[in-house]
């Protein structure tokens, strides 16, 4: 029933009612006329009021598309589907990409990274010739070694030690 | 020492081997970036920020800048050669530079739009010089009741204008505001809202939310298109000659000075708004172009007009939010916003004072930016070719780069995973955003001066505790004023333009930033 937009709208409205009744054990104001918990009401309200105004529209925008629909069913002829988004890349993406983050400070900006470039490449595109192999595991390790030498040597900025290998 | 006396003498410091090479090194990453379609000045300037960390202040400020102007030429070269734009502020150079391209002269297609970039810079450039002092002069007349409604009148009008929905901007505005109450309050310090998270006590850190947010909310639409097994589309055209007359091209701009100038200072003006960005200048230039041309109708068929009206605008929108965040410390966009963010590590803190108390980075600004644009022209004129190879670049191999320089920009601030952590949150916080079709802008701008409004309203209550102050004080007054009319006519457009839509299909998801 709701859209996207109404559903974001619902997930941000929960945030900002929770968020609110959190802020009810907040000290009261001491030494200027408003207190710690005021401005952040003030805003988690505004934001209260937005989502639940954009869920609002939304249910009304599905009663209108509705109602259009049933008049025009018969007469208009349905359009071709769009190409379907590739959901299952973007999760996992994501999936590496958390795992990358969750094993750097076990194994180190080093090993992990070369491992996550490595893989990342594999799944967004799987290498069809030994020449594309190559080239992914070139990319995995210039990646790391650029990095590593551009910000530790060069730039003295100290990159994640793993705790469990110690590189 | 005179104004031009410092600006001159500042000049010959960014020539310095010290500056000219992160600005020479940020310039070619702009054209690069921007050339690179999917990968916007944004994720560029994200990409080059960890690498100046570990430099002082205004060598990294020269690399920003030299991304910035780099990128803004950078995105015209795909549009004119491929007829796909790098960055959303070169949409509008498609629609002439890509005819004029099949016509046969892709060479005058990249250097008409080129050297437009460079004059429409180099007149926003004065005008950057010239204005921002005086500016800042005005913005220190303010007390807190005035910066209180001229950052509420910024937020409404970036919420009113991005996106297709009022309402989901004034939302993405709100949850901005709302992610920095998170951590002490400015007063006593009392935490607030962290949920017994001690990551939480210092609130969340400026830089991991805005690369988190940018990040997967500008990679993943392009992952969602990606099909197993497809090759990606873009191919470089590398039997194009480039080669032309440049002092032909130079001529012809030049004998156009009217829609050069006219379109600067739409560029300029787009630029000084918060949070619009080139995307909206180079449309716009181009739109008011055709409007006053004699032969409008010849628009899109490959004319000179429409490039200079869309290069010259982007370039000179970049001095445009230069001015804004220098006078006011309100970024003129997400790319000055990442500069703003830097510039708050070195504790240095862009707004009316920053002339008076930064001189050196002040006018080190001004002249990184008049050097970077005759930088941008010869690394366009030395790379061209090399340059159109690198924009082949698979996307299997961009985008593992491209998240690993930002978890080393998010752990490199403060040394720690917890940066980390927060950059995931918000990756995810952005990605979700974009699929709820919820713009970015607003959200970056609130965060940017959610801050800065909570202090502004305690000071102003502390000296005079009544509200009406925000209201009857002229310059307050009339930005509170500013701000309800700018939702208003928000409204009346989204309206009109819905009518305009009725019974066509679903929006798009909002992903220009």
């Amino acid at each position: 029933m709701l859209s996207r937009s109404g559903i974001a709208g619902l997930v941000c409205l929960a945030i900002s009612i929770w968020l609110l009744f959190l802020t009810r054990g907040l000290p009261p104001p001491i030494m200027v006329p408003i207190g710690p918990a005021f401005y952040p009401r003030v805003v988690l309200s505004f934001m209260a009021l937005c989502s639940a105004l954009l869920v609002v529209m939304d249910l009304v925008a599905f009663r209108r598309r509705r109602a259009v629909a049933s008049t025009e069913q018969s007469a208009t002829a349905r359009k071709p589907a769009a190409a379907r988004p590739n959901y299952s890349l973007v999760i996992a993406t994501f999936v590496e990409f958390f795992v990358y983050i969750l094993l750097l400070p076990g194994l180190g900006f080093r090993i992990a990274t070369t491992v996550f470039v490595f893989a990342l490449q594999i799944t967004l595109e799987q290498p069809r010739s030994w020449k594309r192999w190559l080239l992914t595991v070139l990319v995995a390790i210039g990646t790391t070694v650029v990095c590593y030498i551009a910000f530790e040597r060069y730039l003295l900025i100290l990159l994640p030690r793993g705790d469990w290998t110690g590189m | 020492m005179s104004h031009y006396d410092l600006l001159i003498t500042h000049i010959g410091t960014v020539l310095h081997h010290q500056y000219l090479l992160p600005l020479i090194f940020g310039t070619i990453a702009g054209v690069v970036g921007g050339a690179l379609p999917g990968v916007t000045i944004t994720m560029t300037v994200i990409m080059v920020l960890p690498f100046t960390f570990g430099l002082d202040p205004l060598q990294g400020l020269a690399a920003m800048i030299g991304v910035y102007v780099g990128g803004s030429a950078g995105g015209s070269i795909t549009a004119s050669l491929i007829g796909i734009p790098g960055t959303p502020s070169a949409i509008a150079t498609t629609f002439d530079g890509y005819p004029m391209t099949r016509k046969g002269e892709p060479g005058r297609a990249v250097w008409v739009g080129v050297f437009s970039a460079f004059l429409g810079g180099t007149i926003g450039g004065w005008f950057l010089i010239e204005l921002t002092g005086p500016l800042a002069s005005l913005a220190l007349k303010f007390g807190p009741w005035e910066f209180f409604s001229l950052y509420v009148f910024a937020l409404s009008m970036v919420a009113g204008l991005v996106g297709k929905s009022v309402t989901r901007g004034l939302l993405s505005g709100a949850i901005g505001l709302v992610i920095t109450v998170v951590g002490p309050d400015p007063i006593m310090g009392t935490q607030r809202l962290t949920m017994g998270l001690h990551f939480l006590e210092g609130g969340f850190p400026f830089l991991p939310v805005l690369i988190g947010l940018f990040a997967f909310a500008q990679l993943m639409p392009d992952i969602e298109k990606v099909r197993r097994g497809e090759a990606d589309s873009v191919r470089a055209p590398v039997k194009m000659i480039l080669k032309i007359s440049k002092l032909a091209v130079l001529w012809e701009i030049l004998s156009r000075p009217v829609l050069l100038i006219w379109s600067t200072l739409v560029g300029l003006l787009i630029g000084v708004l918060p949070a619009i960005g080139g995307s909206a200048a180079n449309i716009m230039a181009y739109d008011q172009a055709k409007k006053f041309s004699r032969r409008p109708e010849k628009f899109g068929t490959g004319i000179p007009e429409g490039i200079i009206a869309s290069e010259s605008s982007n370039n000179a929108n970049v001095a445009g939010s230069l001015i804004m965040i220098m006078a006011f410390g309100i970024p003129g966009d997400a790319v000055t916003a990442v500069m703003l963010g830097a510039l708050t590590i070195h504790g240095i803190q862009p707004g009316p004072l920053f002339i008076s108390q930064h001189p050196k980075i002040a006018y080190g600004i001004f002249a990184s930016y008049l050097i970077a644009l005759p930088l941008m022209v010869a690394v366009i004129w030395l790379g061209g070719r090399a340059w159109m190879r690198v924009i082949t670049m698979p996307k299997s191999i961009l985008v593992p780069i491209v998240l690993v320089l930002c978890v080393i920009g998010a752990y490199a601030l403060g040394n720690t995973m917890n940066d980390v952590y927060v950059l995931f949150l918000f990756c995810v916080i952005g990605y979700a955003m974009v699929k709820g079709r919820i713009p970015l802008a607003p959200l970056i701008l609130g965060v940017v001066l959610g801050d800065q409004i909570e202090a502004n309203l305690i000071r102003a209550v502390s000296n005079n505790p009544d509200p009406w102050l925000f209201i009857t004080r002229p310059i307050s007054g009339g930005l509170i004023a500013a701000s309800v009319l700018s939702i208003i006519l928000a409204l009346w457009q989204h309206r009109r333009e819905a009518k305009r839509l009725a019974g066509t299909e679903d929006e798009e998801e909002d992903t220009d930033f």
